[in-house]
């Protein structure tokens, strides 16, 4: 390799632009071509000898001596559009970049004139701060591909995604272009496929599956095998492309018993609530019903009470109907309130319950449960078991619906690893658990109404680190998902956004320069910001190798 | 950062101690160029051509019919211009020298030169690039003695530091009663010196195909007879007149100037006896310009056989030369109507190349209350 081809331009430093400890500027050599995300490399001075200071390219801008456009437009003879400058005017690409780090921690500016190359795959692990990253911790989570070919696997580090140091991954992006569930299921089948067989043992997957069929397959084979280039992706990471396996599937009740899913996959288990198994999570229906003075919540809490200490006032409540036409809610020869709470405010409640879980439902919820339908929380607080892939259909439910499922899971989830361990379990809880769920901002809104469930969601993200329960979460606007969960997500990724999303709060841990980029970002690139790394960088994953049904 | 002007510091010190030195007020101070300074210089240079009166081109023109078309030329047609050549100057007053009762001013200055070359693609590169540091003194009569002189001449210094005397004659300075003025226009002709200096550096690589343009006047204090080069002067004197024939038709630059239409030259005429040919080019329509004398440049070629040159080859050149318009340095240089591009570019390099203002006058700090200077 000559000199020429080997260097890519010089930094530059001017009255008016300076180099910093924090970002640098260098002109491109002709014909040289460079792109953000791309990262280089400068010499600069050492304590020992020389150093390397590196840097995450963020925007290019093109400079010529014209002073304004009006000097253009003269220069080519007044607006002659034919006209073909005898010499064309003098210019040059200038690229900006922010300093990801120095070899010897040396945060001087780098000087003008220093000669900027490429990073190699070496100095980018350096830059980013995996080549101090164990072995055994590092997940592969994409590749990094310069504008000069070279290509360069970047990791996580196992301990800030799955605890103990930090926990939770958060993808943001709009539907179809972010590949927001592509990217969740790849970065589960690398953890899978780094772990241990031990380890693998000890970690449980539990999938909310949201839309159509998506994750209803999982455990087949693709209908087309991914092409080359996709099996040299999947090469260049260290792992094999493939299904999942030892996965098992929830799909909910239908209105005739029958299973409620856009794929039926083989031997599902059918859940459903009736209302014994459901009376503790009332407040999971009601988290999009405002709720100013508390009084729902007070009438859900008596119900809850009541039915859980076996009040005499609920002994005979043992179903949906019970509970909404016949005392104590309904007791048509009280008169005054109940338990100080007014019988306008019952009525209100009723009305809500019954539109919730008899009117306007999926056929999730039952009378009584039949042999093939299990109360999904309990069964899963009985089966969870490491080493297995839960696949929780909801895509066909309500809204308030996939609320009670999901919170359902959370609070299952959150107890089996704080507190009750159900007695008949005879298998040890899985160290880690990881939840998959898609729309978070339909469960952890933004905003300072806190819903029983957000609350859920918010204490998975806040504890779940100690805990070994990890959440992976996706939503469309970042903006408008809770800033308690979405702060909480160490890792964050970030697909294809709209410029004025980009422009909310929740983005300001992303430079301006960066933010331009974002928009710009094609189905499979994603932008990753993960702990251990000092700035966001691009990369590429491979497509899914289950089968996927296209809608 | 070191000091970069620290090796001209021993001369500086000689300086000192033989003189007593009245330091510009806040040490070093930059002597502004006048705006029509080439003007001036041309007036200069060319006093001697104030009566024009034979042409310098075959076949011999009509006098009625001095304006000949030339449509511009561009380089995807046939690339003349392959060479470009500017020189540039800064000048500083550093103080009042005052020996036995005589006093004159101390100057320096940075003069700079450099050849830019254009490839097939218009891509430029610099060639040449040659910078210099000048001190001037006066040496004779009413300046500074032999005896300093000659101390200072046997003082070490680098290559590029040189002792002028401004009082040696030479077209620019000769006429000027002022000191200052003389050390300036002494400034300029070693610029002009220098600018031939790496003219000759280009002979082998000029040919009939590829040619060079010189900022400026082709006649200095001797004339520059380097084959394949033009000199373009932006600014050029408004005095010779042009005689052709009887009393009555004496015509002056301005009325043959205002007659010329966009991208026409006037025939080429005669100055010094034959050995320059020198004819005037609108590069750009009078609309497109202020006033009518804008846009048009005045173009000489040596011909030191004395004879008339061929109109054919006049044309190309001034054709090829009004190509040069495209781009233009539209609001950098208030002369953008008639720049050449490259010669703009040149006159940049130089200008880059230069020690900043920042650190002549930090360099070089007289000390007023010993009536010396230190760095």
């Amino acid at each position: 390799m000559n000199e020429g081809e080997y260097f890519i331009g010089k930094t530059s430093a001017t009255d008016r632009s300076s180099n910093t400890s924090d970002k640098f500027s260098f002109w491109l050599g002709d014909g040289v071509i460079v792109n953000p995300f791309d990262i280089v490399e400068v010499d600069q001075i050492g304590r020992d000898g020389k150093s390397k200071t590196y840097g995450l390219v963020t925007i290019l801008e093109h400079w010529t001596d014209s002073p304004n456009h009006l000097a253009n437009y003269i220069s080519s003879n007044f607006g002659e559009l034919t006209e073909i400058p005898n010499t064309p005017r003098q210019g040059t690409t200038v690229a900006h970049a922010n300093v990801l780090s120095n070899t010897a921690d040396i945060y001087m500016p780098v000087p003008s004139e220093k000669l900027v190359r490429f990073a190699t795959p070496e100095g980018i692990h350096e830059a980013l701060g995996i080549k101090d990253m164990a072995e055994k911790e590092r997940i592969p989570a994409g590749l990094i591909k310069m504008s000069n070919g070279n290509a360069c696997v970047v990791y996580l580090d196992r301990r800030y995604l799955l605890g103990p140091v930090s926990a939770h991954l958060n993808i943001t992006g709009i539907s179809g272009l972010a590949t927001k569930t592509s990217y969740a299921m790849f970065l589960i089948q690398a953890l899978l496929q780094k772990a241990t067989d031990e380890e693998r043992k000890k970690i449980a997957v539990i999938l909310l599956n949201v839309k159509h069929g998506n994750l209803m397959q999982i455990d087949q084979e693709p209908d087309v095998q991914p092409d080359a280039k996709q099996m040299e992706l999947w090469e260049a990471l260290g792992l094999q492309p493939g299904k999942f396996d030892n996965v098992h599937y929830f799909v909910p009740r239908g209105p005739d018993g029958q299973a409620n899913c856009y794929i039926e996959p083989n031997t599902p288990t059918v859940y459903a609530y009736d209302f014994r198994s459901t009376a503790d999570k009332l407040d999971l229906l009601f988290a999009d019903v405002p709720d100013t003075y508390s009084t729902i919540e007070s009438i859900i809490s008596e119900i809850r009470e009541g039915v859980l200490t076996n009040e005499r006032e609920f002994q005979d409540v043992s179903s949906w109907t019970n509970l909404l036409d016949g005392p104590p809610i309904n007791d048509p020869n009280r008169r005054g309130d109940w338990r100080n709470i007014k019988s306008t405010s019952l009525g209100v409640f009723r009305r809500h319950m019954r539109r919730m879980v008899k009117t306007r439902q999926s056929g999730i919820f039952v009378e009584s449960l039949s042999r093939g339908e299990k109360p999904l929380g309990e069964t899963l607080a009985k089966t969870l078991e490491g080493g297995n892939v839960y696949v929780v259909d909801i895509a066909k439910l309500y809204d308030h619906e996939q609320m009670l499922v999901f919170g359902d899971l959370l609070r299952t989830v959150y107890r089996l690893k704080s507190e009750d361990l159900p007695e008949r379990r005879g298998k040890p809880v899985p160290d880690k658990i990881i939840i998959f769920v898609d729309e978070l901002n339909k469960y952890a809104p933004s905003g300072h109404q806190v819903s029983p469930l957000t609350q859920n969601v918010i204490d998975i993200a806040e504890r779940g680190r100690s805990l070994g329960v990890v959440l992976i979460s996706c939503q469309q606007f970042m903006s408008q998902a809770h800033e308690r969960v979405t702060g909480n997500c160490a890792t964050k990724v970030i697909g294809r956004s709209a410029a004025a999303e980009l422009q909310e709060k929740a983005y300001n841990f992303l430079d301006k320069e960066l933010k331009f980029n974002i928009g710009r970002l094609v189905s499979g690139e994603l932008i990753i910001s993960h702990p251990v790394y000092r700035q966001p960088v691009k990369i590429i994953f491979p497509k899914p190798t289950y089968r996927v049904k296209e809608f | 950062m070191a000091n970069p002007l620290k090796q001209i510091s021993p001369t500086f010190d000689a300086l000192n101690r033989h003189l007593k030195v009245l330091p510009a007020t806040g040490g070093a101070s930059e002597e502004l160029v006048r705006p029509d300074q080439e003007e001036i210089d041309d007036a200069l240079i060319n006093r001697s051509i104030n009566r024009v009166t034979e042409f310098a081109e075959s076949p011999t023109p009509n006098i009625d019919r001095i304006y000949r078309s030339t449509p511009p030329l561009f380089r995807a047609e046939n690339h003349l211009f392959r060479f470009f050549i500017d020189g540039s100057f800064r000048t500083y007053f550093l103080g009042t020298g005052v020996e036995v009762g005589r006093s004159f001013p101390i100057m320096l200055a940075q003069i700079g030169a450099a050849v830019i070359h254009r490839n097939d693609h218009g891509a430029l590169s610099v060639i040449h690039n040659e910078r210099q540091l000048l001190l001037l003194l006066p040496g004779q009569g009413n300046g500074v003695s032999d005896t300093v002189w000659h101390q200072l001449e046997r003082i070490e210094r680098p290559g590029y530091f040189r002792i002028v005397n401004y009082e040696l004659p030479d077209p620019l300075s000769e006429d000027k009663k002022d000191a200052r003025d003389k050390a300036g226009g002494k400034v300029r002709a070693e610029m002009h010196e220098l600018e031939a200096k790496l003219i000759n550096r280009t002979d082998g690589q000029r040919d009939k195909d590829k040619w060079l343009i010189l900022d400026g006047a082709t006649k200095f204090d001797r004339f520059i007879q380097a084959p394949y080069l033009i000199g373009v002067a932006k600014a050029f004197s408004k005095q010779p007149e042009f005689r052709f024939g009887g009393i009555k038709d004496k015509r002056d630059v301005t009325s043959i100037l205002a007659g010329l239409p966009h991208y026409h030259r006037t025939v080429a005429f005669s100055a010094y006896d034959g050995r320059v040919a020198f004819w005037y080019v609108r590069l750009r329509e009078q609309r497109q310009v202020d006033y009518p004398l804008m846009g048009v440049v005045k173009v000489e070629l040596p011909t030191p056989d004395k004879k008339p040159v061929d109109a054919e080859l006049l044309d190309l050149i001034s054709r090829a030369l009004v190509a040069e318009r495209s781009v233009c340095p539209y609001g950098l240089d208030k002369r953008w109507h008639c720049c050449i591009y490259p010669i703009h570019m040149a006159e940049q390099v130089i200008k880059n190349s230069f020690f900043s203002n920042e650190v002549i006058m930090g360099a070089i700090k007289w000390q007023q209350s010993q009536g010396g200077f230190h760095e």
